[in-house]
């Protein structure tokens, strides 16, 4: 039976909430502005070695021969682990849909640049560098695989040989009478749009410490681990171990946003420790090789999109056809992305048919990963960008051709064409307010004024939903199977009354810690300080999942709820006996204190009743267990299977945001600068607002990176152009926009606390709200951009084309 | 590679002598050697600025430089920020976790370096000041935006600190 939560910070057991909800400065921060929090590269365990990875400078080539005997002839070096010792060893990779991956280092072939041929294990960084050197390698050069056109060209040459063809998945979602609307449209608006790669790169690049037992074959793996668990199980797979075999031990994390741990480098790591007898290796990635290969790369998609309107401007039908590249494999998970705009295609209107053609094919570019957002960032970019689009072509204001799409409140929950449910929401209200905060009618004067003068200045009105809390369902239709989301929490007292609550997975900036924290302390009445949120290695947590999908924050509330619920139920049981045996019903836990109902100054204080369970047995009720302890386990609700079309409720929360963005684009340069950035945002209940702004805020800063600087460049032969950040760029203080923001709240009526999954955050909107002003300030000129990055120069030679730049 | 060169530094007040490999840079010398861990590193090309302490007073890449050259010099990491007595922080780790300067965390002890030096020349930065001073630190979680609060709160503290000029 599903639990009863309490559905709003005002329904604790408090008569006072002083934590949730409030802006609570985080348990996690004393230790990381002292710079002791305990990242990997701090980790030095006794006799620890240190690993280096040889990588193919090829992008598809045979390899012939591997000789590694100078480098391991060479002082220092411990162990060399050769394709042959992964043959021998190791599985190929789980991917998803599976049957596209291949070995931690290449066996027969190489398929990307910087993919993994031999690794090192050396007394020193330095030492193994050295010894990479040595190693010897024959390849036999093969025709590349550049782009995801050349992949499905006629005499393409063929990445997975027993495949036949570079296509991973073709298919065709349809929803809705489709062919139908578009037929009896009075307008249809059609365009072309290109993503080109860009990816998360957390300022901390993966990291891990294996060691290998070579009495019982065990593992032990330390490591920035974004979801724990999982990695273990597929460590499990890939590398011939029993699942409880493998322990995995996450650190705390210097930012994730996607797929924060490293497949390739866990089982290198760990194979070099198990040929080096046991000696822990140590494989820190450095940054090339984590823009390289490393998992930091993400959806290269081409789209051709159509909306059918109404000569009203009411959207009927939206059309999308995806071309994606997955670069090399599908080892991690980045088909994830394709799936997940399901969770939200159609955005925040009303549409009654959608249809979504699907292609994912391998190249020999680097495999692409998830980034925050997964799927829906470039997917928003297409429909937010024909929105405005259309609202060119009819002559409509951007804020009003959305308006009138609205899902209406009252329409909650409501079930979009894909599939997915959206819990609440109040799309107008959002829109309100934020076109008042903005001041829009003076922001489009201001534009007026400058346009009248010849400069470029455009706003934009985008909006988009984003999914919060996904399930197993999510991604079933691209192969991913048996993803539980399972997130537990374990909270106990000590003899003292101090909390202490055990998770699954460790920090990675969201501040999830202090969720929890606030929840216990609010929940049993005690001051934040005395309630410990640690981390448990995977052998000693309850099932958990871990950071993915905007969903920790909900989860972590669920589960810190339901132990807190768990343990009150044996407090009353043990006050109930205490005061006389009164029955569980009489007692009520309220500020801390188990009270009796008919007579409130009777009662004991928390610490009071797990001091009694723990150091008194004979006061306990008969069988009750000296153990004020209760391990909860969250899942949501509800979930069901996909049907046919992909149809099923995978993510439990639909959060919104509404940006106003005013830029001007230089017709000098093409440099676009953001004038002035507005957001108004409704995520449920903010847990602590000031982790609700930052996850905000910060989600803008990629966004803007995603729209106008960060690119994985690559050539005609799959050669990666882009290996440091001297070419990659990030934005830095001076590029990003301190944006002014606002939000309403409409609780969430299905998960504990009303509050949304919010990680993600404006990562979905920022990208497309940039483009869409972009667009706006191009109007006049009649050129529209839709690729991104819309970098200066891509922008200059456009109006170049047109004889407007200057 | 095994020539090893006697280098002495000078790292939060204490003095380290050792035998270092010349290609050790300073950013790996604290870290691994010294075992201050609080330093971090980012991209080791000199971009991001996640490695950044001070030398003799001013901020340096310490993944640019070599341990070698810092010998006969004074290197501050965020180890030597706080009180060693009673842990107490300073004024700008303080302010940091305040203002909610920080994420995840990891390019935080640059920030707070870099901060710590321009407050020392400027009581009172205006946002220009602060972007000028942290324009080489990149931060992928904040936004910048906290960053700035966290900059203008320690140094608002730390003037009503040393009291009216
Ligand atoms: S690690 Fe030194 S600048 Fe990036
Ligand atoms: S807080 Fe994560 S990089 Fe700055």
């Amino acid at each position: 039976m599903a639990r009863e939560f309490p559905r709003l910070p005002e329904e604790l057991p408090t008569s006072a909430v002083r934590y949730v909800g409030k802006e609570v400065r985080r348990v996690e921060d004393p230790a990381l502005v002292s710079g002791s929090a305990p990242f990997i590269d701090n980790l030095q365990l006794p006799g620890m070695l240190h690993c280096a990875i040889l990588r193919s400078p090829h992008a598809h080539a045979r390899v012939l021969k591997v000789d590694a005997s100078a480098a391991e002839a060479l002082e220092g070096v411990v162990a060399v682990l050769t394709p042959d010792d992964v043959k021998r060893w190791a599985n190929a990779h789980v991917t998803s849909p599976p049957g596209w991956g291949t070995h931690c280092i290449a066996i027969d072939k190489v398929i990307y640049v910087g993919e993994p041929v031999a690794a090192v294990a050396a007394t020193s960084r330095h030492v193994a560098e050295d010894a990479i050197e040595l190693i010897d390698v024959d390849y036999e050069v093969l025709p590349a695989v550049a782009s995801a056109p050349a992949a499905i060209a006629p005499d393409a040459p063929v990445l997975f040989e027993e495949h036949g063809t570079n296509v991973i998945q073709k298919r065709v979602y349809t929803w809705g009478e489709v062919d139908r609307v578009f037929r009896e449209a009075d307008h249809v608006v059609t365009a072309s749009f290109r993503w080109n790669r860009c990816g998360a790169n957390p300022t901390e690049t993966f990291g891990c410490v294996c060691q290998w037992d070579l009495t019982d074959n065990s593992l032990v793996c330390h490591g920035s681990y974004q979801v724990p668990g999982f990695w273990g199980l597929a460590r499990s797979f890939s590398l011939n171990l029993p699942a409880n075999k493998v322990k995995v031990v996450s650190h705390p994390m210097g930012g994730g946003f996607g797929g924060k741990g490293g497949a390739r480098g866990t089982d290198i790591a760990a194979l070099l420790s198990r040929k080096a007898g046991g000696l822990p290796v140590k494989y820190i990635e450095d940054r090339m090789e984590c823009l390289l290969a490393g998992g930091s790369q993400s959806w290269d998609r081409r789209y051709e999109a159509s909306l059918a309107l109404k000569a009203d401007g009411t959207i009927t039908g939206f059309d999308v056809k995806l071309l994606d590249d997955q670069g090399a494999t599908t080892e991690t998970y980045g088909t994830i992305s394709v799936a997940k705009p399901l969770a939200a295609f159609t955005g925040n209107y009303r549409i009654e048919a959608a249809r979504y053609d699907t292609t994912l094919v391998v190249t020999n570019r680097a495999p692409v990963a998830p980034y925050r957002g997964y799927g829906p960032p470039p997917h928003f970019l297409v429909l937010e960008n024909l929105v405005d689009m259309a609202a060119r072509k009819l002559a409509l204001d951007p804020a009003d051709i959305r308006r009138r799409n609205y899902i209406r409140p009252e329409q909650f929950p409501y079930t979009i064409p894909s599939g997915n449910e959206y819990d609440s929401g109040d799309y107008e209200a959002v829109l309100d307010k934020v076109l008042k905060l903005a001041d829009y009618a003076a922001l489009r004067k201001e534009q007026a004024a400058a346009r009248a003068e010849g400069r470029l200045v455009g706003i934009s009105v985008v909006n988009t939903v984003e999914p919060g809390v996904f399930d197993w369902n999510a991604y079933a239709t691209v192969g991913v199977q048996g993803v539980g989301v399972p997130e537990g929490a374990r909270v106990s007292f000590d003899v003292l009354g101090n909390i202490t609550i055990v998770v699954g997975f460790n920090l990675q900036g969201q501040g999830q810690f202090t969720v929890a924290a606030q929840v216990a302390a609010d929940y049993f009445g005690v001051d934040i300080t005395s309630v410990k949120v640690t981390t448990a290695a995977t052998d000693a947590t309850p099932p958990h999942f871990g950071q993915g999908g905007s969903r920790v924050g909900v989860a972590i509330t669920g589960a810190v709820l339901g132990a807190c619920q768990k343990l009150e139920a044996d407090f009353k049981r043990v006050v109930g006996h205490i005061m006389g045996g009164l029955p569980p019903d009489a007692i009520e836990l309220m500020d801390g204190r188990l009270r009796v109902k008919a007579n409130p100054a009777m009662g004991m204080t928390v610490a009071e009743v797990a001091g009694t369970m723990l150091g008194r047995s004979d006061l306990l009720p008969p069988g009750m267990e000296p153990n004020p302890t209760a391990t909860s386990v969250w899942t949501a609700p509800g979930r069901n299977m996909p049907d046919e079309e992909g149809r099923c409720r995978s993510y439990l929360t639909a959060a919104t945001a509404t940006h106003v963005v005013m830029v001007e684009v230089d017709r000098g340069t093409g440099h676009t600068s953001i004038l002035k950035y507005f957001i108004v945002d409704d995520c449920g209940t903010r847990l602590n607002p000031a982790s609700v702004e930052g996850q905000l805020q910060g989600a803008v800063a990629q966004g803007v990176g995603a729209a106008l600087l960060e690119e994985y460049v690559y050539d005609d032969g799959a050669n990666p152009l882009v290996t440091t950040f001297v070419d990659y760029l990030m934005p830095s203080i001076h590029e990003v926009p301190i944006t002014r923001r606002d939000h309403i709240v409409t609780p969430s009526p299905v998960t504990p606390l009303g509050a949304k999954g919010c990680g993600e955050g404006a990562m979905h909107t920022t990208p497309a709200a940039i483009t869409c002003a972009i667009n706006d300030a191009l109007a006049p000129l009649g050129i529209e951009m839709t690729e991104t990055p819309a970098t200066a120069q891509r922008v200059w030679m456009r109006l170049k084309e047109v004889g407007a730049a200057r | 590679m095994t020539t090893r060169q006697r280098t002495r530094v000078t790292v939060n007040g204490r003095v380290y002598e050792r035998e270092v490999e010349p290609r050790v840079t300073l950013a790996d010398f604290l870290r691994h050697d010294l075992h201050l861990g609080g330093t971090h590193v980012g991209c080791e090309h000199g971009i991001c600025g996640v490695c950044t302490v001070l030398i003799d007073g001013l901020p340096a890449r310490s993944c640019l430089t070599l341990a070698v050259q810092a010998d006969g010099m004074e290197v501050t990491t965020i180890e030597g920020l706080r009180d060693p007595e009673t842990g107490k922080l300073h004024p700008v780790q303080q302010a940091f976790v305040d203002a909610h300067g920080l994420q995840c965390g990891f390019c935080t002890p640059a920030f707070i370096m870099s901060t710590v030096e321009l407050l020392r020349d400027n009581p009172d930065p205006d946002d220009e000041a602060i972007k000028e001073a942290l324009g080489g630190n990149l931060c992928r979680c904040t936004g910048y935006e906290t960053i700035i609060a966290s900059v203008r709160l320690a140094a608002r503290r730390l003037r009503e600190q040393s009291g009216p000029a």
